[in-house]
């Protein structure tokens, strides 16, 4: 066959043409040969010789179709109400798919003919003059055609009973009424709402949302309303929602088998809607006894409800944090006895774990259940029993650590241990006041180290890069030179016996073993001696004190060393007793001892002398003896100057090694006053700092923004109350490192 | 308790000699806090605590915190002390000593 152009004869070969047409559109028996010529067909026509005649062949198939489509159109309205959707779906999936073999026919036309007529898409946007004219036709691909002429005939006049009959069959769906055959159709149907525009670029769905979506849009809300109003009658809260979840579900897969996949979270939303946020209040009524009884259930079911709603679960949350802080503060309201810290701390964390496992099975580990757990337990945490008093929490948690960091009878084991003090830092996240957990912190930790009471060293320095990383580098700097001084001691201590071997041979020992901590002043939360005055040393530790410092300025210089001696202990072995005791006493209390070496009887005004004590100090240790039975005094009741005291020679003590407690090492209830004390002594020199800070940055601050830059800048340590912060703010003025500006009261600038 | 009798057995070579003493003094554990041997314990320059380290040194120790402090104090012939970082600093400004004008040398280094 020749592809040259020829003349050809139109009505001939479009008669030909034609039969063959119709066999293609009703899907009848076509040979391949047969096919093969048309398609020639269509291309002679096209490029005929002398006109082609591509736009006659145009109109002749439009017509053909037209009557085609009104024909199958008498047909389907043949079949009555009943039959319709069925008739329907017939011809349409007849129809649709002989229009695409159609299309595939015309091919030609199609690619050569119709396509170079289009407009591009800068035409349609901008505009043509030829486009331009209203009256203008454009020419449509044929099976864009066919289905053109398929929704102008056949839809257009069939579209209010289809639907009609579409949301029955979706209705008894919802029933359950539905059978097999009837789902199929209405999908079909349905589909050829959104198939038959197929071919536009844009707005492809508009036929299918005016026609269906709409009006199965409001007919579900109407279903659902009424639905909901039944259930509400009938049934408890439980019941409702899980009717509604089951609803809920249901949809989402009815409209996955139905719908237009964009229509899905439509349908979704408007059952929403109508079951549950048209109740919302009611629902808002059962979360309470809901939360107040934590009855499970009821919470995972009404969580997925309320989520969709915009704020929907602001309630549930403030419920929850209202319930949670309650709980909390009944856990640790009524604790008592000699363990308050370890109960306080384990009942937190108790709340917080019971909480966050909650909230991760019934809420899906919402964040904003989570951030209602965080502020309930740092109002628990934070919760002072009298507005006055600060919260417990810092001091009872540090308590907890160093009852787990010390050495004790109880042996948990090392894990058990590191597991139970990384749980303490969710705790120590929640607490506001930081720098009181800290310094309580530094004292414990610095009576372990110095005391060697610590446990393991692994696990405090553990214990401090936890806090580090939970506080940043400042807020442990102090406890990491604690730590420093330990090793470097260790090391001088090393050093030293070594220099000793080196000068004296084997025979260097000063009859005792010595070993001296070396503090940091400045790092170490240690008070000085009680009375800082030339207290004597016993006679047999002066060698040691006088070598050690001799040693000690060799090898540092421009440094002073002060004996803390209320810190130092000595072990001592009591040789005038029927079997040898080695006690364990502060230094005060062993020279108070060696005193007896040289007298049988002192009275407390010449020990206090001789000494070089005063003489409060040295009732003090005297007592903590005279109470232990190793010294005897010579009247009843208190010690007065003139009491003497002996060495009791009938000590008798089943253990052959014991530790006397001198007074200082009880915790005196004025030590945590103190403590507090000294916090709030640092508190306004932070604020103080960073108020001047701010000010020389910003030059002109408003008194509310300054105050909250400061307490933006101390969260990480504390909560500041704001009295605090005029008070700083006053200070300073006073000092003049700020003023108030002229123009306003409330405005300030910094004085450089 | 039962490790004393060995622990006797042990040191029982020392005592002979203090055999008549009433008390043996076994083992001290010493205690004692080191400070620069200064006058004022503020850095004038700094107005930190010369115990501490000096400012631009706290700033930068962020990243080396587990190395000992060495930012040492400095004593002029004037017997005046200063964190040695400040005053290297403030030398190369003045070569007087802030507090009372000398000339500045360095008498010694803490170390």
């Amino acid at each position: 066959m020749s592809l040259k152009p020829k003349v050809v004869d139109f009505g001939q070969t479009w008669n030909i043409l034609q039969e063959t047409v119709k066999g293609v559109i009703t899907l009848a028996d076509v040979p391949r040969a047969t096919w093969n010529d048309r398609f020639s067909d269509v291309y002679s026509l096209c490029v005929a010789y002398p006109e082609p005649l591509a736009d006659r062949l145009y109109s002749e198939t439009e017509n053909f179709l037209d009557n085609h489509v009104t024909q199958l159109l008498d047909k389907v309205k043949l079949q009555g109400e009943n039959g319709l959707l069925q008739a329907y779906h017939r011809a349409w999936t007849e129809y649709s798919q002989g229009i695409n073999y159609l299309h595939q026919l015309y091919l030609y036309l199609n690619q050569q003919h119709i396509k170079k007529q289009k407009l591009t898409e800068a035409e349609i946007i901008y505009g043509t003059s030829s486009a331009a004219s209203p009256e203008y036709q454009e020419q449509k691909e044929i099976g864009e055609l066919g289905l053109y002429i398929w929704k102008n005939k056949m839809i257009e006049s069939l579209k209010n009973s289809l639907v009609s009959l579409l949301l029955e069959g979706i209705h008894a769906d919802r029933l359950g009424e539905a059978q097999r055959a009837t789902t199929d159709v209405i999908c079909g149907v349905i589909e050829s709402f959104v198939r038959v525009e197929e071919y536009k670029t844009k707005g492809q769905l508009h036929l299918y949302q005016e026609i269906f979506e709409s009006s199965f849009l409001k007919q579900s809300g109407e279903f659902y309303s009424r639905e909901a109003s039944e259930l509400l009658q009938q049934s408890d809260v439980t019941r409702y929602m899980e009717r509604v979840t089951w609803r809920l579900s249901q949809e989402e897969l009815r409209g996955h088998k139905f719908l237009h996949i964009t229509s899905v979270p439509k349908v979704r939303q408007c059952c929403e809607e109508k079951m549950v946020a048209a109740h919302v209040a009611w629902l808002h009524t059962e979360v309470d006894a809901m939360i107040e009884n934590e009855r499970r259930k009821d919470l995972s079911l009404i969580y997925p409800l309320l989520r969709p709603l915009p704020s929907g679960l602001v309630h549930l949350v403030q419920k929850f944090t209202q319930h949670i802080t309650n709980e909390g503060l009944q856990a640790i309201g009524s604790l008592q006895g000699e363990n308050v810290h370890t109960q306080f701390v384990e009942s937190m964390l108790a709340v917080h774990s019971k909480y966050s496992e909650l909230i991760k099975d019934l809420f899906k580990g919402d964040q904003a259940f989570i951030g209602a757990l965080d502020k309930a337990c740092s109002a628990v945490a934070n919760h002072k029993s009298t507005p006055r008093q600060s919260a417990r929490a810092p001091e009872l948690l540090a308590k907890y650590c160093d009852s787990l960091l010390k050495k004790s009878a109880k042996l948990a084991s090392e894990s058990e241990i590191e597991e139970k003090l990384t749980r303490s830092i969710t705790v120590f996240k929640y607490v506001d006041d930081k720098d009181i957990f800290q310094k309580f912190y530094a004292r414990m930790l610095a009576k372990r180290l110095i005391h060697q009471q610590s446990q393991s060293m692994d696990a405090e320095e553990a214990m401090i890069d936890r806090l580090k990383q939970a506080c940043g580098y400042e807020f442990t700097n102090k406890l990491h030179r604690m730590f420093t001084d330990m090793s470097v001691s260790s090391d001088l201590n090393t050093k030293f016996t070594a220099s000793l071997r080196e000068r004296e041979g084997e025979n260097h020992q000063f009859g005792i073993g010595f070993v001296v901590y070396v503090l940091q002043a400045g790092a170490w939360p240690l008070g000085l001696p009680p009375s800082p005055g030339p207290f004597h040393v016993p006679q047999q530790l002066e060698k040691s004190v006088q070598t050690f410092e001799s040693f000690y300025h060799a090898q540092f210089s421009g440094r002073k060393l002060t004996w803390l001696h209320h810190l130092c202990q000595g072990e001592l072995k009591l040789n005038y007793l029927k079997k040898p005791y080695l006690v364990t006493v502060q230094t005060y209390q062993m020279a108070l001892l060696l005193l007896f070496e040289h007298c049988d009887s002192i009275s407390c005004k010449e020990a206090a002398a001789s000494l070089r004590l005063s003489y409060d100090q040295l009732v003090k240790h005297a007592i903590s003896l005279v109470d232990c039975k190793i010294l005897k005094k010579s009247s009843k009741g208190n010690l007065e100057e003139d009491s003497i005291l002996t060495l009791n020679f009938d000590y008798y003590n089943k253990r052959t090694k014991f530790r006397i407690t001198g007074a200082l090492h009880r915790d005196a209830p004025h030590d945590t006053e103190a403590t507090h004390r000294s916090v709030d002594d640092d508190r306004k020199l932070y604020l103080q700092a960073a108020i001047v800070r701010i000010m020389k940055s910003r030059k002109i601050l408003r008194h509310n923004q300054l105050v909250q830059e400061v307490l933006g800048q101390s969260k990480v340590t504390f909560a500041p109350s704001i009295g605090m912060i005029k008070k700083c703010i006053e200070n300073l003025i006073d000092k003049q490192y700020i003023e108030r500006t002229s123009n306003s009261a409330d405005e300030y600038s910094y004085v450089a | 308790m039962g490790d004393i009798e060995q622990d006797n057995s042990e040191r029982a070579d020392g005592e002979n000699n203090k055999a008549d003493k009433l008390f043996t003094l076994k083992k001290w554990n010493a205690v004692a806090m080191w400070s620069w041997d200064v006058e004022c314990d503020t850095c004038a320059i700094c107005r930190v605590q010369v115990m501490d380290a000096c400012l631009r040194c706290q700033a930068e120790s962020k990243k080396d915190f587990y190395e000992k402090q060495d930012c040492v104090v400095v004593w002029g012939e004037c017997n005046h002390s200063f964190h040695y970082c400040c005053m290297s600093l403030w030398v190369k400004q003045n070569n007087r000593c802030p507090l009372c004008q000398q000339e500045w040398s360095i008498q010694r280094m803490g170390k």
